[in-house]
């Protein structure tokens, strides 16, 4: 357990995973309910971290089905029985999960992977390419993404390839409603909640309070300003002091999740080149 | 009480060409994999298909041209990756998707279930999944003076598949506690036929034991069919996980055309039987090996 987890150094050894997995982690407090989807190893061990950690209240409904769960690991899927063994409560899927999600009173943040990213946060996980019905990639689809969107959840985006294709000025096809053109557009459609953070395998960012763009927050050990500029899309905006670095996980952060949380690796599954 | 004890074959003559057909499926999970096959094996033609997340049953149905549209939120084998055969259909305008997200397949089917035109939701307001379909979603004022809702047009599937732990021979059909995906809620209940795969028939005094498992009552059911492992290469909870050797052959063929067609011609075509598929994809130790929910 990682009852010494207030007094540890920064560790001296990590990888760039393990650094997203701190990053997200730090998102989720006690207080807090949240849930993941398919192939989302990033943000489960982020939960399972900050349920070791400093949020053990932190209520999780493991693949929108299992309720408080207890997996032993990280299984090879965040959508099947392993990862939900254990659990307090079945959910299902039809009847309560949409309405436990879509009342707005529970369940308010949630995590995004995507495809393509732009720079108010809109997502795209649908097709690469121009013409919907002929695209160039067919992607999974929207799934529940659309639905996170627009009902109000604060999303924490995570994007282990960050990219000038998985970053990008406008994304080819909404699959779920960011801050839609930037400023007061989503108020203006009555959408509570939106894009609050994106951690990257090179930097973490936020969103501009009144334009809504995309705004550099802090980049990664190891990386520079000038590599996370010349590997978006489009124009970062810059915050008015110095870009830090941000911070390293802990000693006990990373052993939670070397040895206990992820031991078989999965989390490193989303990396293009595994880290 | 009708008995409604079919054969696969006789059971999936209840499906017309060009019918819409709702699938039970999650990416690995939960598919009546028999029925699909069946389809297949049927030539089954110009068939649109209703999932909520599509797994390999999905790429088979396009590999083999059986579909030309689809209406879901997602298609994927998750960990074993996209659906490439689906994909290249797809891209090469062989299949039309209509993409909704989750809480508007809901809504499609709920409206469908209950007979009205639509019912609302908040999900996807303010996506791109409105403009591409028109004619089925539409934003919608608020009579009581909030915010726009949007208008989901019901959705009623000419048949249902489904695969269940158990039935009686009148079709009442028992689903085992777990987590309960939407298409075992509303699926059957939307659609105007429905066909349910089994891994066994049993008494109905077992069934009445356990009522509170009964999820679907033998009059809304048209024909049950007993396919043990009938998910398999899905997962089926409890009863048994994912095969998952399976899941890496179909990707690792799938992106070859000959090499598709011959495994569909092995796994699909030349089995007459259950027991045939089984052996094929391993037999025995295969299966003791999926019960314990192991990778293999």
């Amino acid at each position: 357990m990682g009852s010494d987890w207030r007094n540890s150094p920064d560790a001296a050894d990590y990888s760039v995973d393990e650094l997203m997995v701190s990053v997200l982690a730090d998102q989720f407090h006690n207080g807090d309910q949240t849930t993941n989807g398919m192939a989302s190893f990033i943000p489960v061990a982020a939960f399972m971290l900050a349920r070791l950690t400093h949020a053990p209240d932190l209520i999780w409904l493991a693949s929108s089905g299992g309720l408080d769960p207890r997996p032993d690991r990280i299984p090879a899927s965040t959508l099947e029985a392993p990862l939900w063994r254990d659990s307090i409560m079945y959910i299902d899927q039809y009847t309560d999960f949409w309405n436990f999600v879509l009342n707005g009173r529970w369940i308010k943040k949630f995590c995004v992977g995507a495809a393509q990213l732009d720079q108010y946060g809109n997502a795209n996980n649908s097709v690469i390419g121009t013409d919907y019905h002929a695209p160039r990639v067919r992607l999974p689809g929207t799934a529940g993404l659309a639905d996170m969107g627009s009902i109000g959840k604060k999303l924490y985006f995570w994007n282990p390839n960050h990219s000038v294709r998985s970053m990008v000025e406008k994304v080819d096809f909404r699959s779920a409603a960011g801050y839609l053109d930037g400023g007061d557009a989503r108020q203006r459609l009555g959408l509570e909640g939106g894009p609050q953070l994106v951690v990257s395998n090179l930097a973490v960012m936020d969103f501009h309070p009144v334009s809504k763009k995309m705004r550099l927050k802090s980049v990664h050990p190891g990386t520079s300003l000038e590599e996370v500029q010349a590997k978006t899309g489009f124009d970062l905006l810059l915050p008015e002091d110095p870009v830090p670095n941000t911070k390293a996980p802990t000693q006990v952060q990373v052993d939670l999740i070397r040895q206990s949380i992820d031991p078989d690796g999965m989390r490193k599954r989303e990396f293009r080149h595994h880290t | 009480m009708m008995e409604k004890i079919k054969s696969l074959a006789e059971a999936i003559t209840l499906v017309k060409d060009g019918d819409v057909v709702a699938l039970q499926n999650m990416a690995t999970q939960a598919a009546p994999m028999a029925l699909v096959r069946e389809l297949i094996r049927q030539d089954k033609r110009q068939l649109g298909l209703v999932v909520l997340v599509g797994g390999m049953a999905v790429d088979w149905l396009a590999a083999t041209g059986v579909i030309n549209r689809l209406i879901g939120a997602a298609v994927s084998m998750e960990q074993f990756g996209l659906c490439q055969q689906y994909r290249k259909a797809v891209e090469h305008g062989r299949i039309r998707v209509e993409e909704i997200s989750e809480t508007i397949l809901n809504a499609r089917l709920g409206a469908g279930a209950r007979n009205l035109p639509f019912l609302p939701t908040r999900g996807g307001i303010g996506s791109d999944l409105i403009a591409l379909n028109p004619d089925n979603l539409k934003m919608l004022d608020d009579p009581f003076g909030g915010f726009p809702v949007l208008a989901c047009r019901a959705l009623v599937p000419d048949v249902a598949l489904i695969h269940a732990h158990r039935a009686d021979r009148f079709g009442n059909i028992q689903y085992e506690p777990t987590v309960l995906w939407p298409d075992i809620g509303i699926m059957p209940k939307a659609a105007k036929k429905v066909i349910v795969s089994v891994e066994e028939i049993v008494d109905s005094d077992m069934l009445r034991r356990h009522p509170d498992r009964t999820i679907l009552p033998g009059f809304m059911v048209d024909a049950i069919i007993e396919v043990p492992y009938g998910a398999h290469p899905t997962s089926f909870p409890p009863n048994y996980g994912y095969d998952s050797r399976f899941h890496r052959a179909w990707t690792k063929v799938s992106r070859d055309q000959e090499a598709t067609t011959a495994f569909i011609e092995r796994h699909v075509l030349v089995p007459g039987t259950q027991q045939e598929y089984l052996d094929a994809a391993g037999g025995k130790p295969v299966l003791e090996k999926v019960s314990r929910w192991e990778e293999n």
